[in-house]
């Protein structure tokens, strides 16, 4: 039997699951002789209180492998989370939701209440609507990467992770190694053409389509950011590359950097505004600057806008 | 008790520092409240640098550098110039007041204008109130 191992779902969409099932032929070998999976909710029957219900408090079996996807959004989360750590000798953070908050932590940049109430009271909803406060497990006061709350022994991102990678990083495991994952940019792994930068002034939104010639390979594409998209490979971590590119400049769309900032504790969106500025690129013609932290909100990041107090009432 | 703020300085090593330095063979007073960090040139703050220093606690950041075409480094203070409008715009989005953030230009000779910067960054913070001030009061 291989290593027993316990895959959890926080505030996750089950994309990062679907990744796994994406790993392809080496699947097979993973699930029936590397791995031995005792717990996951989202591929089989396995319950928290007992088979019948029967049990007081939430149980998951002892493992020695943790894969967890999702952040941390509400108090069953932070429960089923600690419950894993408490169990198994190995925690992974699967995804960028995990790692860095993800899509969800978007709703770290506005007023938590304020988008409670526009949810489920705004004039568009039915009379006597409101605020669900039994049955549905309170929210926390933000949305929380995983190693905000506990420790995270191995964190693999990615919207969603790559399958290879996920691969590697169970077949390290298993073997006692250290994975290895990419530590470059998501440019470190772009075949783009650079011809020189300083042509352009300002970033465009992606409204119309990038310049290339259909048919031809992507390294004779010119690189996006010099064509003046706001592409985000330059504070994305690599890992997307697949066949020959990262996924989305290989379908000619500039990265959104959803593999989030290179270094754990980046800050993508200072980063970026730095490296346009530093160009000599007009940082106020990005449009909705906060958004370049959809995938990477977490960690304090991302926050409501402070509004500001007239001076003199500060004291 | 008086609120005394943190400021954290990064003076560039061929001007403001020796500017800093001037003042204090001059003996000339200046606020207690700022924290004095040498870098080679004022064009080498990352922005990360002063996040990182308001996030840890400080309640000012100062970058001093040389007068624009005085640099060192040629073009080094065109660069903090660049920076510095996209730095106190961004302080915005992560909750911190514009007021924060400052630059300035002392050339080594002017230890005058190095105290003056001082003096006024401390007063203006010391309008502005501890770091996440709010915050605080509610715990």
């Amino acid at each position: 039997m291989g290593v027993t191992t316990a895959l959890e779902w926080l505030g996750s969409c089950s994309g990062c699951e679907i990744a796994i099932l994406n790993i392809g032929e080496d699947l097979v070998s993973l699930i029936t002789e590397t791995l031995n999976i005792v717990h996951a909710p989202i591929l089989m029957d396995h319950k928290y209180f007992g088979q019948c219900g029967e049990g007081v408090t939430l149980e998951i079996p002892e493992a020695v492998v943790g894969i967890v996807t999702g952040g941390v959004n509400n108090r069953e989360h932070l429960e089923v989370l600690q419950e894993m750590r408490k169990k198994c000798k190995v925690l992974l953070a699967l995804g960028t939701c995990a790692t860095h908050g993800g899509i969800p932590a978007l709703m770290n940049g506005q007023d938590q209440l304020e988008s409670w109430e526009g949810i489920f009271s705004t004039v568009s909803t039915d009379p006597g609507a409101e605020i669900p406060n039994v049955e549905v497990p309170p929210p926390l006061d933000r949305v929380y990467a995983c190693d905000e709350k506990v420790k995270i022994d191995m964190q693999l991102p990615g919207c969603p992770p790559n399958p290879e990678l996920i691969g590697e990083v169970i077949v390290a495991l298993a073997e006692g190694r250290v994975p290895v994952l990419p530590g470059k940019s998501v440019c470190d792994t772009c075949p783009t053409k650079r011809e020189g930068k300083g042509m352009v002034d300002k970033v465009k939104r992606f409204i119309n389509n990038v310049e290339f010639k259909p048919g031809t390979p992507i390294d004779e594409m010119r690189c996006l950011l010099e064509q003046g998209y706001m592409c985000m490979g330059p504070v994305t971590v690599a890992g997307c590359a697949k066949r020959g590119g990262p996924s989305c400049i290989s379908a000619r769309v500039p990265c959104r950097g959803c593999f989030g900032p290179v270094r754990r504790d980046g800050n993508q969106l200072l980063d970026m505004m730095n490296g346009l500025v530093s160009n000599g690129l007009d940082f106020k013609s990005v449009v909705d600057r906060r958004s370049v932290l959809r995938f990477s909100g977490a960690h304090g990041r991302l926050r409501p806008v402070k509004k500001r107090v007239a001076r003199g009432k500060v004291k | 008790m008086s609120f005394e703020p943190k400021i954290i300085a990064f003076c560039c090593n061929w001007c403001s520092y020796a500017a800093a330095d001037l003042a204090g063979i001059h003996r000339m007073q200046y606020p207690h409240n700022v924290r004095i960090i040498r870098l080679m040139c004022s064009g080498m703050v990352h922005p990360e640098f002063v996040m990182d220093a308001l996030s840890q606690g400080a309640d000012g950041v100062m970058v001093l550098g040389c007068h624009l075409g005085e640099c060192h480094y040629r073009d080094g203070n065109y660069r903090a110039m660049d920076r510095s409008d996209m730095v106190a715009e961004l302080l915005e989005d992560f909750g911190y007041e514009q007021e924060r953030f400052s630059l300035t230009w002392v050339s080594s000779q002017e230890p005058d204008k190095f105290v003056k910067a001082v003096t006024e960054m401390t007063a203006s913070i010391k309008e502005l109130g501890p770091v996440n001030g709010e915050q605080a009061e509610v715990v």
